[in-house]
């Protein structure tokens, strides 16, 4: 199991990227970082980075609206 | 194996590089200088000082390259100070050195190529200004991607060529930004002006250009506010569940592709330059849209220039369940024209719509007209009578609080009905996002002194996606701050927009909690404050100047007779479901989930209406708890009245302040 911000779990699955658990979660904004038990990964290795089950995940949106 | 990272060996240093990045990049990675003079961080390589060639070897092929406008396309061994390299470049030098001898910057190239003899190439065209313009570019670059002018250019060909505006003459249409000045390596440009005459205008350039540089190079993969302004965000909130829809009813919907920033910036945005709240602004994020024909009103048959469409203006169409882009545009030209905030008419008509649809009113109160979510027609049609000033039309402008009024004393309206679904808090209609999961954001709205618009706080992704808030003393932190920074920011005239719509490309090394608070641009804004008044400032002092505007503004409403709890009250629509379909909508997602999760009370065999009930008296008392702690934490009594000792401490305690909230010192429980 995935732990997304210390909240969502998200079924872990063998060979789950980064970037396949963002788009489970939806999500798409721009403006994200995000850590695997809390370090950062490049968005240049979302589609890359291995992740492993149990890992802590904290995906961080920069958005303050209008 | 990551196809989108490629190994290059650079001088015997291997160094892994994002496809596409530019070959100069990889060699300062790996901490081996290469000189440059036509190079600047900031701006678009263009490869015309030739200073950065390198020598690469690829497929046992070498060739001499420009390294600063190179992509890395496949891996490579690069050569940075092979002899071929050398020679080359100390030919260079020594040809700048010829033109341009007195120059600090060309004479540090050229020693650094190995240059020295000045006379070589000297000629007629030698320039022994020490502050000669060598043609780099920096400046018409700077100007074209800072600022989005095109005011300076070369002219002339071959020796001929030379820096000019057009036809020689100084343009009027130079805003003296002074990005050219702020690029330029030899201080050919200089300024000599200084508007307003602030106390070190050098160092507010020196912060502005930061933001200027991030608007040319970082915005494109950020938020692309150049591109297609606020109403980038439609796609984001539909996505995120934040777009209100049917008076706030849901939060997304299968039509927001119709009318999202993908079909305003391929149907509608015709301009495509910039056009700024004023002209210098790098962000330039208003948009517009040119030889638009109306369809309706008194204009009907006229093609016309509309000023947006914006966020806010898709939202409140999405609010009234009008999903498509000539409606938006149309409305939106006729609310500017008309001078009617869209804000408040969206989200008035989609109360009225949600009013006719359960037959609160009906034909005989709207004139004939069937209101229901989605009839574009009929609230176009509105509208136009409310500028009229004549039939419904007219009561609609009256607003939302204005509405259930008369409709509970005239037409015997469910009270309680029309409390819960009319979306206004202060007699101010809601901005346009959807605040139901965040607990944070729906007191960020009702505290908000003018009522619920979201320019003090919009805490929506830091409470509900990012959960970067999760306690009371979280969110009365953030309840706390981000309304005092945001006054702070817009009392001295500064825009929220170049604040964390971009943001410096480091900000996401910081932890989430400092990252929002996105400390580059903090350090930017304190700077223009110090360039300004020439005093440095901080955060304390920074919360402190703001919290006296606050803590004024709140007292001068009580003056006015409010400013107390009550008024802090949000209709339920903004806390939590109001109707059956509401709940089932998204009761797997949020509602029976958190009767499971955090009430501890099993959904499994209870009836809708039964749930209603627990969520609705759980939601309302976490409000209830997240107003307790946000008061407490800003020094206001549980009745939300400032506290005298708050004054004190702020030094505002003056004798007319206290007169006006001595009598609400009393601390008791409201509910």
């Amino acid at each position: 199991m995935i732990i997304v911000n210390n909240r969502d779990k998200v079924e872990w699955k063998e060979g789950m990227t980064v970037q396949d658990l963002l788009d489970e979660m939806g999500y798409h904004f721009r403006l994200i970082t995000v850590t695997v038990n809390d370090e950062l990964v490049s968005k240049f290795d979302y589609g890359s980075f291995l992740l492993s089950d149990n890992a802590k995940v904290g995906v961080f949106h920069l958005a303050h609206g209008g | 194996m990551d196809t989108n990272k490629i190994k290059v060996i650079i001088d015997d240093k291997e160094v892994e590089v994002v496809r596409d990045t530019f070959l100069l990049k990889a060699i300062q990675a790996v901490g081996i200088h290469v000189p440059t003079l036509c190079h600047h961080k900031d701006l678009t390589p263009s490869g015309t000082c030739r200073l950065c060639i390198v020598e690469v070897e690829n497929g046992g092929e070498m060739k001499l390259v420009t390294s600063c406008n190179y992509p890395v396309r496949e891996e490579m061994k690069v050569y940075t100070q092979s002899d071929r390299v050398m020679k080359h470049r100390k030919l260079l030098g020594e040809m700048y050195l010829g033109r341009w001898p007195n120059v600090p910057a060309v004479q540090d190239i050229a020693k650094r190529c190995g240059a020295t003899d000045k006379e070589k190439f000297r000629s007629e065209l030698t320039d022994e200004n020490p502050k000669a313009c060598i043609l780099c570019g920096h400046c018409v670059r700077a100007c074209d991607e800072f600022i989005q002018e095109r005011i300076l250019d070369y002219a002339g060909r071959g020796i001929k060529r030379h820096l000019t505006m057009p036809f020689g003459e100084v343009d009027p249409h130079c805003i003296g930004c002074t990005s050219c000045a702020y690029t330029c390596p030899t201080g050919a440009i200089e300024i000599i002006d200084d508007i307003n005459h602030p106390d070190n205008p050098k160092l507010i350039r020196d912060y502005g250009m930061r933001i200027n540089a991030e608007m040319a190079t970082l915005d494109k993969s950020q938020n692309r506010m150049r591109e297609v302004g606020t109403a980038t965000i439609v796609e984001v909130m539909d996505a995120y569940d934040l777009l209100p829809v049917h008076n706030f009813k849901f939060g997304c919907h299968p039509d927001t592709p119709k009318i999202d920033s993908a079909v305003l910036k391929a149907k509608y945005f015709t301009q495509n330059h910039p056009d700024g709240c004023w002209k210098g602004c790098s962000m330039a994020c208003s948009k517009a849209v040119d030889g638009f024909e109306l369809k309706t009103g008194p204009y009907e048959g006229q093609k016309v220039i509309v000023d947006g469409p914006e966020y806010e203006n898709a939202g409140a169409c999405a609010n009234m369940g009008c999903f498509d882009g000539d409606f938006v545009v149309e409305w939106n030209f006729y609310c500017d024209t008309y001078g009617v905030d869209t804000i408040s008419f969206g989200t008035t008509m989609a109360f009225v719509m949600e009013c006719y649809e359960n037959g609160v009113i009906d034909k005989n109160v709207t004139d004939g007209k069937a209101l229901n979510f989605g009839a574009m027609d009929e609230a176009m049609e509105c509208l136009h009578e409310m500028a009229r000033g004549e039939g419904f039309g007219v009561e609609v402008g009256q607003g939302v609080r204005w509405l259930k009024n008369k409709w509970i004393k005239e037409l015997s309206a469910d009270a309680d009905f029309l409390q819960d679904i009319g979306m206004e808090a202060k007699g101010l209609e809601y901005s346009e996002y959807m605040c139901k999961e965040s607990l944070a954001q729906q007191a960020g709205y009702t505290l908000a002194v003018k009522g619920p618009q979201h320019d003090e706080a919009w805490l929506i992704f830091m409470d509900m996606v990012n959960n970067q808030i999760p306690s009371f003393e979280d969110k009365a932190e953030a309840l706390y701050y981000y309304p005092l920074w945001r006054t702070w920011f817009s009392l001295h005239g500064l825009c929220k927009l170049i604040w964390n719509d971009v943001v410096p490309a480091d900000n996401k090394t910081y932890k989430p909690q400092i990252a929002a608070k996105v400390p580059g641009h903090m350090e930017d804004f304190f700077k223009f404050y110090e360039g300004m008044f020439g005093e440095p400032i901080d955060e304390k002092s920074m919360l402190d100047q703001s919290a006296r505007v606050h803590n004024l503004e709140r007292i001068m409403i009580r003056m006015l007779g409010y400013g107390t709890r009550k008024e802090d009250i949000p209709p339920y629509r903004a806390v939590g479901p109001v109707t059956e379909e509401e709940y089932e909508s998204r009761a797997e997602k949020y509602y029976d989930k958190q009767m499971k999760e955090n009430i501890g009370i099993d959904p499994e065999g209870k009836t809708t209406q039964e749930k209603m009930k627990i969520v609705r008296k759980y939601r309302t008392e976490q409000y209830n708890k997240v107003v307790d702690a946000a008061y407490d934490r800003r020094g206001w009594n549980r009745n939300g009245v400032p506290k005298i000792d708050r004054l004190k401490e702020l030094g505002i305690d003056l004798p007319e302040l206290v007169e006006i909230i001595k009598d609400d010192q009393e601390s008791r429980t409201f509910k």
